[in-house]
């Protein structure tokens, strides 16, 4: 079984700032990491690989930090890692982006199986994995929490098949699905293993290959600021505001809470 | 069991420092840092002195992301309602090379563990030392959650309470005495703010420092650096005077003085409340600083093992200067400089690693830490934090105030304060013991 794990480095979510008197995030500096749900979707395959054999790809594009980033998913299982972090991938919008990840997933050629998390953790936007699998016309299904490689193979056809459990909130739907596939999953799926230390060493020996544009075939008209089909009109934390009313004696102080609250429409009567 | 050439414990600047003069020169180094990144456990007061240290990593300051040079120096002492400060503002300090320069350490030390990075060093954050390996005497590697990874030579640059040079027998477990708590508010304005408040032009910055009854007779003091958009505010206190001077055991409580209370009562000053107001507080920070000074220094060298930095407790604080980082810098680069040198002739017991002391002998670390091995004891005086202060306040205040009484004769004024506050034994034991410093 074949994996590709695509993963997305994020800021550190917990130290963005946002400057109180123009509502800006500050992400400038700040370190990356990877997402929830990227670390869940690199757990389970490599708990499938560990299960029935083969091999894990990790794929990330992004900034040049992901040289140091992708050493986690490495030392975590992944056999390999591409990364592409060409400055003309980092302009592009979730549309370019799902283009850069297909044109690599195709270079890569041999896969069953293509995991990422179902959003990132910092612009949640959901895309990617419906596109991709549009792009590269394979079936995908989103909301994961479950996934059981099927063992019970048509010999005649000897098609590979995965059953998963998909999140719908108020249901669970179980869906099986032939592979290639893609899958989208969520945070439920498992609990993602802690790298020790001497992993980490050893992921900093395997192969890690840097991906141009030239080497996924991909033109400056597909991706980057000339593709864009998004266009982002404002970055701003929401307004806040905040009345700074003290009150000093405990007894009357909650009753007056409770009123201004009920003023304010928080509570009601 | 993995194997490294070299294993530095701490991704802080005298860590780093080591780990990229190491991998530069082609050896494989591993830093690990317990921090989620580099500089999470970390906190300065906020200014590097650039002038000892341009020479040991040169090409590097470029781009480095300092916040403003500094071209005024101010130090003010303090009397309970009244205090005096000295500005030295210097032309010489605003014509390159600049001497010094302010910092706000988050991105500083991230920036230089990128730079170790990119020379071809891994550092690792997110991952405690437990242990070292020791094996016949010798240290031969570190521990992390069980996981034993091998060196040829480690470097303790865990900072200043470095549990790594403990475990290797290179120091006793800490004296509060050697010990001060430092905290911090980084206080966020625009750069207009600050230059207009401070006078300063685009790029240039103040460094201030203050001592007297600020920290209530307690050894140490105040700082306020300027930042390009914030100020870095705090106040250092020796532990030992905070644990109360019935020498209160350690683990009893909390300490008859609060640190948080003494810095509230600092912000409320009135030389500090206009120079902060309307500011939004974004960092609130603690730290533990070595300050024992030349005699308080570690063992630093031992059978596969060198330390560096506040882990070897290399700062020195002079009143009017507090230094740090410079020394951080410069004894990670000469411990690696021993480290290549014992490399040459793979040899890594502790005679051939005693060329980093001979380095460090050479160095400006060594020698300044020695001419002023007398200050921390001068400095732990507390007429320098409660008398000293208020009679020079008092005795201005005299000689400005004018009210409704006729003034008397100034040599009468100045006779007075000297008979009431300096005619004493005590005073002249002071006056003996500058000689040293």
């Amino acid at each position: 079984m074949n994996i590709i794990v695509c993963m997305k480095q994020v800021i550190d979510l917990e130290q963005i700032r946002i400057k109180p008197k123009t509502r800006e995030p500050v992400i400038e500096g700040l370190p990356f990491l990877f997402g929830d749900f990227e670390k869940c979707a690199l757990e389970e395959a490599v708990r499938i690989k560990e299960k029935h054999g083969g091999k894990v790809t990790a794929l990330a594009v992004g900034s040049p930090k992901l040289r140091d980033t992708i050493k986690e998913a490495l030392a975590i299982g992944a056999d390999e890692a591409i990364i592409l972090i060409e400055p003309i991938f980092q302009d592009s919008d979730a549309m370019g982006s799902a283009r850069v990840i297909a044109k690599a997933i195709e270079k890569v050629g041999e896969y069953d199986l293509i995991l990422l998390g179902d959003s990132s953790a910092d612009e949640y936007s959901g895309e990617i994995p419906p596109r991709i699998a549009e792009l590269l016309d394979l079936p995908q299904v989103g909301f994961v929490r479950e996934i059981e490689v099927m063992t019970d193979n048509d010999q005649m056809t000897d098609t590979k098949k995965v059953r998963v459990v998909r999140d719908m909130e108020d249901a669970l739907e179980v869906v099986e699905m032939a592979l290639p596939a893609v899958v989208g999953v969520t945070s439920e799926l498992n609990t993602p293993r802690l790298a020790p230390l001497s992993a980490i060493l050893k992921a900093s020996r395997k192969p890690l290959n840097e991906w141009g544009p030239d080497d996924i075939g991909a033109t400056a008209d597909e991706l980057g600021p000339k593709a864009l089909v998004v266009e982002v009109l404002s970055n701003l934390a929401p307004i806040q505001d905040r009345k700074g009313i003290n009150y000093q004696d405990v007894e009357e102080g909650v009753a007056e809470v409770v009123k201004a609250l009920q003023q304010e429409g928080v509570l009601t009567q | 069991m993995e194997k490294v050439e070299f294993v530095v414990v701490g991704a802080g600047l005298s860590g780093l420092a080591t780990a990229m003069v190491l991998a530069e020169a082609g050896a494989e180094v591993l830093v690990v840092e317990r921090g989620d990144y580099p500089g999470s456990k970390n906190v300065t007061g906020g200014r590097l002195y650039l002038g000892p240290i341009r020479s040991y990593l040169p090409d590097l300051w470029k781009d480095a992301p300092l916040e403003r040079r500094v071209v005024k120096e101010r130090l003010t002492m303090m009397a309970p309602e009244s205090s005096i400060t000295v500005e030295l503002s210097s032309d010489r300090f605003r014509r390159p090379p600049y001497p010094s320069y302010t910092l706000l350490y988050a991105v500083f030390n991230r920036w230089f563990a990128d730079q170790a990075s990119e020379r071809g060093a891994l550092v690792i954050p997110g991952y405690k030392v437990d242990d070292l390996v020791v094996k016949d005497g010798r240290v031969v590697g570190i521990i992390s959650s069980g996981d034993e990874i091998h060196a040829n030579a480690v470097v303790a640059a865990d900072g200043a309470h470095s549990f790594m040079a403990e475990k290797a027998g290179l120091r006793k477990p800490h004296a509060a005495k050697n010990f001060a708590v430092a905290i911090k508010e980084v206080i966020e304005f625009t750069p207009q703010v600050i230059e207009d408040r401070f006078a300063l032009e685009d790029g240039e910055g103040t460094a201030q420092l203050f001592f007297g009854s600020l920290t209530k007779g307690i050894h140490g003091g105040g700082f306020l650096y300027t930042n390009l958009e914030s100020l870095s505010l705090g106040l250092v206190l020796a532990i030992q005077d905070l644990m109360g001077k019935s020498g209160l055991e350690q683990n009893q409580g909390p300490p008859p003085v609060s640190p948080h209370d003494l810095f509230e009562a600092f912000k409320e000053r009135s030389e500090i409340r206009p120079l902060i107001a309307d500011g939004h507080t974004v960092e609130y920070s603690a730290h533990i600083i070595p300050k024992g000074g030349f005699r308080a220094i570690s063992r630093l060298v031992t059978d596969g093992m060198l330390v560096v930095g506040d882990a070897a407790g290399f700062t020195l604080n002079m009143g009017v200067t507090v230094r740090g980082m410079d020394f951080a810098l410069a004894s990670g680069v000469l411990a690696a400089r021993a480290l290549l040198h014992a490399r040459e002739q793979a040899d890594f017991s502790s005679a051939t690693l005693s060329y980093y002391k001979t380095l460090l002998k050479e160095s400006f670390v060594w020698q300044d830490l020695k001419t002023f091995q007398y200050m921390p004891d001068f400095m732990a005086n507390p007429r320098l934090y409660e008398r000293y202060p208020s009679m020079a306040c008092d005795l201005l205040e005299q000689m400005l105030w004018i009210g409704e009484q006729p003034k008397v004769k100034l040599s009468a004024t100045i006779l007075r304060t000297i008979r009431q506050n300096l005619l004493r034994v005590d005073v002249l034991r002071d006056l003996i013991r500058m000689r040293k410093i």
